[in-house]
């Protein structure tokens, strides 16, 4: 499944929109270069505009969404896509939950649909310091390692059978059940789903070791992997 | 078929024109082809440790901007006429280096017959160093034994697997060579300096050589001798063993360890 970004704009200000896509795709081009998007707004603007400033930032506008942008999106020939209600959000990291023993889980969760991704990436080289890899809407296996002022980012898993000394982001888009699973944990900063955590807060028996990173009722735990 | 060799380390001061000097003289005493290029447009300083400092009339600026020949500017070792230098200029600033003109003076060194171009980098990641490393076949990667210098070492060699010509064209990648300079065993032992063992661990790429920290390698550029030519030097009998392996020799590594000092040389103060 195609992963979607969705953009609301909380000021007409296009300049400042345009202003902060930039500053965006600079900090994380792989992720901005060629990301969905659908356009959301909370204040009137010009669609055109808008657009415009978006599309110069690198992304693909797939549609809009939202009353105040319904009028102009006709004119402009893009489709009108209905609110995201929250409850859309695909199982990913299906195959992960199976494979873990959940006996807590409530009932009421429906059983998640069998491998909505497909996709994985491998990279077989070391990450270097200022290197940036970025798996969309992927898993991301490195069979080296990840040196100290690397960053390695995926929608899914990360799984690096290496070192572990700069940073790595589990659940980029938002899935809260990614993990991160290193030969030799001695990171810079972990994250997943937009929880982090930074080395000084990650002293512990697991430093050095292999470990796993995952999200515990929205805090991040590091457990021993031998 | 000429080889282009970048010497590199992002760092400043860790060894990249001395490493450049020996080795380019090492390659030439074997009887190569060789041309050396200092890059460091603003801040020359191959000319002086290659002592031809006094006899720099055009550099590799005049040159890519067509104001001299390459042959003018090329100037000819006085021990070994195989091997060439191109001072940088002294006066101009970085902008005046561009793609097009170092792409020139690399092939017309290539239709010169050249075996070897060394290319010696400037510190940074800033154009100098980008475009010495853009055209390059191989590398050496220069680096002491301390953290800041192998954490730049690590971002360059992110960069020689990135942004060079041969990635563009989805060529062999550059081979990468370590050249880990200024080692002292003993400081090692003490705890004062990362061990071969954690440079090789943290940056993953074969070791080409140690050179041992030594007052040789300072005297030998105040002098303008590339430490190379000192053979009773230690430093200039690893930068031998380096080339020696460059060339595919095999020769262990030797100054890695500390040396146990024998009875007499405790008893004469050595």
């Amino acid at each position: 499944m195609l992963p979607v970004t969705r953009i609301n704009a909380t000021t007409d200000d296009l300049a400042a929109i345009q202003a902060q896509l930039e500053s965006m795709a600079r900090q994380m081009p792989a992720m901005v270069q060629g990301m969905t998007a659908v356009l959301e707004t909370s204040v009137p603007v010009s669609l055109a505009g808008y657009l415009s400033a978006v599309r110069s930032s690198g992304m693909k506008v797939v549609g809009v969404s939202g009353a105040l942008l319904e009028a102009d999106a006709a004119g402009l020939g893009l489709p009108v896509l209905p609110a995201d209600t929250g409850a859309a959000k695909p199982a990913r990291g299906a195959a992960q939950t199976a494979s873990v023993p959940q006996s807590a889980a409530p009932e009421t969760v429906p059983a998640p649909a069998p491998a909505a991704r497909t996709s994985s990436r491998l990279i077989a080289d070391p990450i270097r310091g200022g290197q940036q890899i970025y798996a969309r809407g992927a898993d991301l296996t490195i069979t080296h390692q990840v040196g100290a002022g690397a960053e390695v980012v995926a929608d899914g898993n990360i799984h690096i059978y290496g070192r572990l000394a700069g940073r790595a982001i589990a659940g980029a888009d938002g899935d809260t059940q990614a993990r991160i699973f290193c030969r030799r944990f001695e990171p810079e900063l972990v994250a997943i789903a937009g929880v982090y955590a930074v080395a000084e807060q990650l002293h512990g028996e697991w430093l050095g070791k292999p470990a796993q990173v995952f999200l515990q009722d929205g805090t991040l735990k590091v457990e021993r992997l031998d | 078929m000429t080889k282009i060799v970048v010497v590199t380390s992002g760092k400043g001061g860790v060894g990249k024109t001395t490493t450049s000097a020996s080795f380019a003289t090492g390659l030439a005493q074997r009887g190569k082809k060789v041309a050396v290029i200092d890059f460091d447009v603003g801040l020359r300083n191959l000319d002086l440790i290659m002592g031809c400092e006094r006899r720099v009339v055009f550099d590799f600026v005049n040159v890519i901007q067509g104001e001299a020949s390459l042959r003018q500017a090329l100037i000819k070792d006085k021990t070994f006429p195989n091997l060439h230098i191109l001072a940088a200029s002294q006066t101009r600033d970085k902008e005046a280096l561009t793609p097009e003109g170092v792409e020139k003076v690399l092939n017309d060194l290539r239709s010169e017959g050249f075996d070897y171009v060394v290319c010696d980098s400037p510190a940074g990641i800033e154009r100098g160093a980008h475009l010495a490393m853009y055209f390059a076949d191989e590398a050496l990667v220069v680096t002491n034994p301390e953290v800041s210098s192998v954490r730049d070492s690590d971002r360059v060699l992110g960069l020689l697997a990135s942004k060079t010509r041969r990635v563009e064209r989805n060529e062999a990648r550059i081979k990468e060579h370590l050249v880990l300079t200024r080692y002292n065993p003993a400081r090692v032992l003490k705890g004062e300096m990362l061990s071969l063992e954690d440079v090789t661990e943290i940056l993953a790429i074969p070791v080409l050589g140690v050179i041992p920290e030594s007052t040789a390698v300072l005297n030998s550029s105040n002098a303008g001798t590339p430490v190379i030519t000192l053979p009773d030097a230690d430093a200039g009998q690893a930068y031998d063993d380096l080339v020696s392996r460059f060339l595919g020799e095999d020769r262990p590594l030797r100054f890695t360890t500390v040396e146990k000092k024998g009875l007499f040389s405790k008893w004469l103060g050595g």
